[in-house]
């Protein structure tokens, strides 16, 4: 690092990695408890935005009567095929209904059926799981966010954008701090820390379609500051339009839109005559996917079969979505009249931190929220996020603080340990040479190497041995040569440091789980595991690279037992018992 | 993807270039809010929707991407040119 770089330190008792759903919450929460204390929210994005929330719709899952947590827990055992924390789950469902209201409290509506009802839209054929939609369609999260900052606001919390952290800061097994810098000013930040709440989002691959934050730094910083990860398997695959993005449609399925090939077959209900269209992007995709190899492609949109008094729920009314149709609609390409093409795309990474109930992680002082933990495995029902952020973040609040009531006062921070940090941070900055690579150039190869539908959908052994191989070319031989001509550039860089790291685990996992389930469908082990459910979870080995470690699932222990699997709905390969006669 | 940012209409205000979160948009010289770093926008749209004189044209379409069926040709749902 340059002599002449600017270093911040900040004290503070709490420090939060990212202002989105769950970083809020957690704040807010803290804050409720321990007034008196300090919290710092820190953002590599602008100040107060909210993260992911700010362009979500606003659907929200919550356990509402006359439904039960139980029967909603019951639910999503079999809609994740075994893979399902009971206890954590049930505490996380246990606790939807209060954010929900706490919401509503704040001043943010939900949709209203014109007898006063609250409009539901049931997710994915599952008996129970259905999501409650915001009144303003389009604006929904973006009020969420607005609420939740006013309320730090009020109280005094301390928010600040456009640093993005880079390293922990660990000492005697203990986090006490994390180091990074501003990507305008280029200035360093050291900030030391009682406790620290990693709510950094999910991997991903910068996609767009919202989703150009989530990349993955915050569990490759956990990972080296001794975190565990999971289900780093599991990827979103999402179905999207070819040339736009377009959001909404967990309400189109459920009310009768449909996907068909280039013969007009409506061709989910042929992979699941039960389900039909009316299921999560993960099996979509893997139809599409399967119809575009066999020359069935194009796939269309068809929203045909809509009826005139759902469009109010479906065609966008404020917000960026309502912009992005109206520009579209000029284009030509409006999705209510025009046939428009649509493509399975990966977009960001299930995986994330292994927390407990609590939040906790592996390493004392150290706590995981929102999407940086790992919560489902690769399939995803409409509404989760924006309740399962909340009420972990909420919890999280809740466990920093009675953490902080009992923990010694932090240890001080190793100045010499942080500078080594930032000289690392920094040193691609300026880098100069013919041969230096910029970070997007380095990005465009990493989406090659894992966008191909036999690497993210329909995965097999020797395509993904191939981009392990690609992955492993790229970490030795580019990204040493990546270059960031200023602190802008030198985030986008860390970015695709982290990208890379995700992308590693992401093939390593997928090689790892030999069989099919929930969001991981691999084409040369096409069941399910007969030895049943079991998580992938990966620490350092001995050598300090990435050990997985399988374990299984103690379904007996648990309240729900696994007496059918929703993978059992498709039939893309042939059945075990077809296949073994 | 951004495409432009009308500098006779562009009142200075700053509100784009704080609320883009991939950093795309800053203040030029002249205090008139350019696109310094397009490569990394995400068409969200949050740029116009803050301004409050309707400077900025963001286009709807999306970067185009590495393909997920680099065998199959565009025309049959694939990503072959
Ligand atoms: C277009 C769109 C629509 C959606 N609609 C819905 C919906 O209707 N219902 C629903 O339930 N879900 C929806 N979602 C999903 C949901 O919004 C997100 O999953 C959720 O908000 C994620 O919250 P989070 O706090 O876990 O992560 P994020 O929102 O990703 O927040 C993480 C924050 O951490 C910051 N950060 C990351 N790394 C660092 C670092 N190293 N240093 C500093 N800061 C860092 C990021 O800038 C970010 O602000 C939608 C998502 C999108 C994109
Ligand atoms: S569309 Fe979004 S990412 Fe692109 S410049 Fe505007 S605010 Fe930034
Ligand atoms: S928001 Fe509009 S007026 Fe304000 S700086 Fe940006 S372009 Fe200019």
């Amino acid at each position: 690092m340059k002599s002449d770089v600017k270093i911040n330190k900040v004290e503070t008792d709490l420090l939060i990695l990212g202002g989105g759903s769950a970083g809020l919450w957690a704040a807010h929460r803290f804050n409720e408890l321990m007034p008196e204390r300090k919290v710092t929210i820190v953002d590599k994005g602008p100040q107060d935005w909210g993260g992911l929330m700010t362009m979500a719709g606003g659907d929200f899952e919550a356990v509402l009567p006359p439904d039960t947590v139980d029967e909603w827990l019951t639910d999503l055992v079999y809609y994740f095929d075994g893979l399902c924390d009971q206890p954590l789950m049930e505490a996380l469902l246990a606790r939807s209904a209060d954010r929900m209201r706490d919401y509503e409290r704040f001043g943010c509506e939900f949709f209203h059926t014109p007898d006063g009802r609250l409009k539901s839209v049931p997710q994915r054929g599952l008996p129970h799981v259905k999501l409650y939609p915001a009144q303003q369609k389009g604006r929904g999260g973006e009020l969420m966010a607005k609420s939740l900052v006013a309320r730090l606001k009020d109280a005094g919390v301390t928010r600040m954008g456009r640093i993005m952290l880079t390293d922990y800061l660990v000492r005697d097994g203990r986090v006490v701090g994390a180091v990074g810098f501003h990507c305008r000013t280029g200035e360093a930040y050291i900030f030391k820390a009682g406790a620290v709440i990693a709510a950094t989002g999910m991997g991903g691959w910068k996609t767009s379609y919202g989703k150009n934050t989530p990349t993955g730094e915050g569990m490759q910083m956990a990972f080296e500051a001794g975190a565990e990860l999971q289900d780093l398997e599991f990827c979103r695959v999402w179905n999207m339009p070819r040339l736009f993005a377009w959001e909404g449609q967990t309400h189109l399925f459920p009310l009768g839109a449909r996907f068909v090939n280039r013969l007009g077959e409506n061709f989910m209900s042929r992979y699941s005559p039960i389900l039909g269209p009316n299921t999560d992007p993960h099996f979509t995709t893997i139809g599409m996917a399967l119809e575009i190899r066999a020359g069935r492609g194009p796939i269309i949109f068809d929203v045909s079969p809509l009826r005139g008094e759902d469009m109010i729920l479906l065609k966008p009314q404020t917000g960026w979505q309502k912009l992005n149709y109206d520009k579209l609609c000029k284009l030509g390409l409006d999705l209510f009249k025009d046939n428009t093409e649509w493509v399975p795309q990966m977009t960001v990474s299930h995986g994330g931190i292994r927390a407990g109930i609590d939040g906790s992680t592996a390493v004392a002082g150290l706590f995981a929220a929102g999407t940086a933990r790992s919560l489902e495995p690769g399939v995803y029902a409409g509404g989760f996020a924006l309740m399962t952020t909340a009420v972990t973040g909420h919890m999280v609040g809740e466990s920093a603080a009675a953490w902080l009531k009992g923990a010694d006062a932090a240890p001080a921070l190793n100045e010499g340990e942080a500078m080594a940090r930032l000289d690392r941070a920094y040193a691609p900055l300026g880098r100069t040479g013919a041969d230096t690579l910029t970070p997007k150039e380095v990005l465009t190869r990493l989406q090659a190497a894992v966008f191909p539908y036999d690497v993210s959908i329909v995965k097999n052994g020797p395509a993904l041995t191939k981009a392990l191989a690609e992955i492993e070319r790229i970490k030795a031989e580019e990204l040493p040569r990546m270059a960031a001509a200023d602190s802008h550039y030198l985030l986008k860089l860390h970015e695709v440091n982290a990208i890379a790291f995700v992308s590693e685990l992401y093939v390593r996992a997928s090689l790892e789980r030999k069989e099919t389930r929930a969001g991981h469908f691999r084409e040369d082990y096409p069941h399910m595991d007969p030895a049943g459910p079991a998580w992938f979870f990966i620490r350092h080995g001995a050598d300090g690279s990435p050990e997985f470690v399988r374990e299984r699932v103690p379904l007996e222990k648990w309240k729900v037992p696994l007496t059918r699997c929703y993978q059992d709905n498709f039939n893309f390969v042939e059945p075990r018992d077809a296949a073994k006669a | 993807m951004i495409k432009s940012i009308d500098r006779d209409t562009c009142i200075g205000c700053g509100a784009c270039v704080r609320i883009c979160p991939l950093d795309t948009l800053r203040m030029g010289e002249d205090d008139k809010a350019c696109i310094a770093y397009p490569d990394d926008c995400m068409t969200c749209f949050l740029c116009e929707r803050a301004c409050p004189s309707g400077a900025v044209d963001v286009d709807p379409l999306r970067e185009v991407l590495p393909p997920t069926f680099p065998d199959v040709p565009v025309e049959l749902g694939g990503g072959r040119a």
